[in-house]
């Protein structure tokens, strides 16, 4: 008896550790999150009560429409893109017998790229005097305005974010192929179905837990986009390339509203949540190897 | 007919791996060309150290202090990897391994608090760090990380695989609870904190809008956010800022390479 409740002694004493900086860093900033979006306030005085007045605000707001298209936008560009190369990738990967390592190491190694690096880099490659419009026109005779037209833009940078995540994710893929019991695929040759049936009914159904867990990555990473813009494009040509967080930002900082960048981050919270359950209720299923 | 398939296959993966790669040799190879030749020249009739020298001498006539603002980076990124682990192999041995009423109640806390996507925080978080009086220090970009749910989380769960027995044993021993963490615990969760170790370590030193918010000073400024500001100001040094881009991405890079078995061994582990 003495012992379990010397036990829990020390149990809670290092709990403590955890909960008081926890009720600091998080709790406050929880706290105030809720205080912020529900009043006016311009870094300086007393936040001033508005009621659900910012929130409302945000839905006449045309630039956070803007935002909510362009992100509608990207994701539509960077998911089935990246998710596509990523099983493909994660397919030949499952083939490959000989420089295995070497070729999974240089699709993983984009993974752990510096955001303001690759910016940098990503931003002279595809400039109009960069190696790969160079490339174009003295084999094709044309020039690509990657970043600088206003629909391109956002493309071009969807197709960087794949070049750094189709490793990460065509891992996580081929680790779940690699899940499947090799005898399921024996059984089904036996039976006569042909390479494209056997992936369609057997193999893509029963990676579904690596499938839900890709999707998801990507489609929170496209509500996180930040970096990209920020040092590319600044949000612009004509604000398509303004994200979620590149709009919060300048809303707190260049415009000093930052009641209604909280307010932003909640609506924006939520959204991305909404999303991540859509894609849980029409892709997760549930698998087993029996 | 198979063979010739197999050798077209490989090597078609091969020149893929090599274009996945090209970023990063046009980078590495371009902070060594003489300024005129960066766009113009694949193969630079000389390599040359300038964009280097200019990055650690001339940049600090500018203001613009790269080498400091890697020791800074350097600093704030060990700091922060350091107290996560420390931290988590100590709470998450209570989480995991003593026994008491509502410890399922506060693991089950860690896990809500993994829900919520960072970016709901950070500007409640920065008035809360404008009002310790912390804004533009060093301790802004470090004591909002010291502690990680997502490392607490990770390590409980490599604890709780590790048998009851082991413990016990070492209790009969006479061993005190930080001498079973850190000589029982700690070593049989190796891979686990590896894992740990490496995303925090990566997280930390490419993080850039937290710091790109709380500091002001050049000389405080980790490597990212000056290498974004000298971007912003100086984008016709395209040396110069090439050879910062290499020097920010060598430390990723090269933990990524020590640390690559834990790091596949940590995808396996995500979908868990």
């Amino acid at each position: 008896m003495k012992l379990r409740r010397r036990e829990a002694g020390l149990g809670w004493g290092i709990l403590a550790l955890y909960l008081c900086y926890t009720a600091v860093f998080w709790g406050y900033p929880f706290v105030w999150m809720l205080i912020l979006a529900l009043s006016r306030w311009r870094f300086v005085g007393k936040p001033s009560f508005v009621g659900l007045q910012n929130i409302l605000r945000i839905f006449v707001d045309s630039m956070f429409w803007r935002v909510f298209w362009n992100t509608m936008n990207f994701l539509l560009y960077f998911v089935p893109m990246v998710f596509v190369a990523a099983l493909l990738f994660a397919l030949a990967l499952n083939k490959m017998k000989y420089f295995k390592t070497f070729v999974t190491l240089s699709f993983l190694v984009s993974y752990v790229s510096s955001g303001v690096a690759y910016s940098i880099v990503f931003q002279r490659i595809f400039s109009e005097i960069g190696p790969l419009n160079r490339f174009l026109y003295n084999t094709f005779g044309f020039t690509i305005p990657w970043f600088s037209d206003p629909q391109l833009a956002l493309f071009s940078i969807a197709l960087m974010v794949t070049w750094k995540f189709i490793g990460y994710y065509g891992l996580i893929l081929y680790s779940g192929l690699q899940a499947i019991p090799k005898t399921i695929f024996e059984a089904a040759q036996l039976d006569g179905a042909s390479r494209w049936t056997t992936f369609w009914r057997i193999t893509f159904p029963l990676m579904n837990p690596a499938v839900v867990t890709v999707l998801i990555l990507s489609v929170n990473l496209s509500f996180g986009i930040f970096t990209e813009p920020y040092m590319i494009t600044g949000g612009g040509p004509m604000n398509r390339t303004l994200t979620f967080l590149l709009y919060m930002y300048t809303t707190a900082f260049q415009r000093i509203n930052p009641s209604y960048a909280t307010a932003l981050a909640i609506v924006t919270a939520l959204i991305n949540f909404s999303l991540v359950l859509i894609v849980r209720k029409v892709v997760e299923r549930e698998v087993s190897f029996e | 007919m198979k063979r010739f398939k197999t050798v077209l296959f490989h090597t078609i993966m091969l020149f893929l791996a090599f274009l996945w790669l090209y970023p990063y040799l046009w980078l590495f190879v371009s902070s060594f060309k003489p300024s005129a030749e960066i766009f113009t020249k694949v193969v630079p009739s000389r390599f040359t150290l300038d964009h280097y020298r200019f990055i650690f001498t001339m940049a600090e006539k500018m203001k613009r202090p790269f080498l400091r603002a890697f020791m800074n980076s350097l600093f704030i990124t060990t700091t922060v990897t350091f107290s996560v682990l420390l931290t988590s192999t100590i709470v998450a041995y209570a989480l995991a391994k003593l026994r008491f009423r509502g410890r399922g109640a506060v693991f089950n806390f860690v896990l809500f608090q993994m829900l919520f996507p960072g970016f709901m925080f950070i500007i409640p978080l920065f008035v809360l760090i404008r009002n310790m009086g912390l804004y533009n220090t060093y301790a802004a970009m470090i004591v909002p990380f010291l502690m990680s749910s997502w490392g607490l989380f990770m390590l409980t769960q490599s604890y709780r695989s590790i048998p009851q027995d082991y413990i016990e044993a070492a209790k009969i021993d006479g061993a005190s609870t930080f001498w079973i963490i850190f000589r029982v615990m700690v070593p049989l969760s190796k891979n686990t904190i590896s894992i740990v170790s490496l995303f925090t370590f990566i997280g930390v030193w490419d993080n850039f809008l937290w710091p790109l918010m709380v500091v002001k000073d050049y000389s405080k400024m980790p490597l990212s956010v000056l290498l974004a500001t000298f971007n912003h100001e100086y984008a016709a040094y395209v040396g110069p800022l090439l050879a910062g881009s290499v020097i920010q991405t060598i430390p990723m890079v090269l933990i990524f390479l020590v640390f690559r078995k834990q790091f596949l061994q940590g995808i396996a582990l995500s979908l868990k």
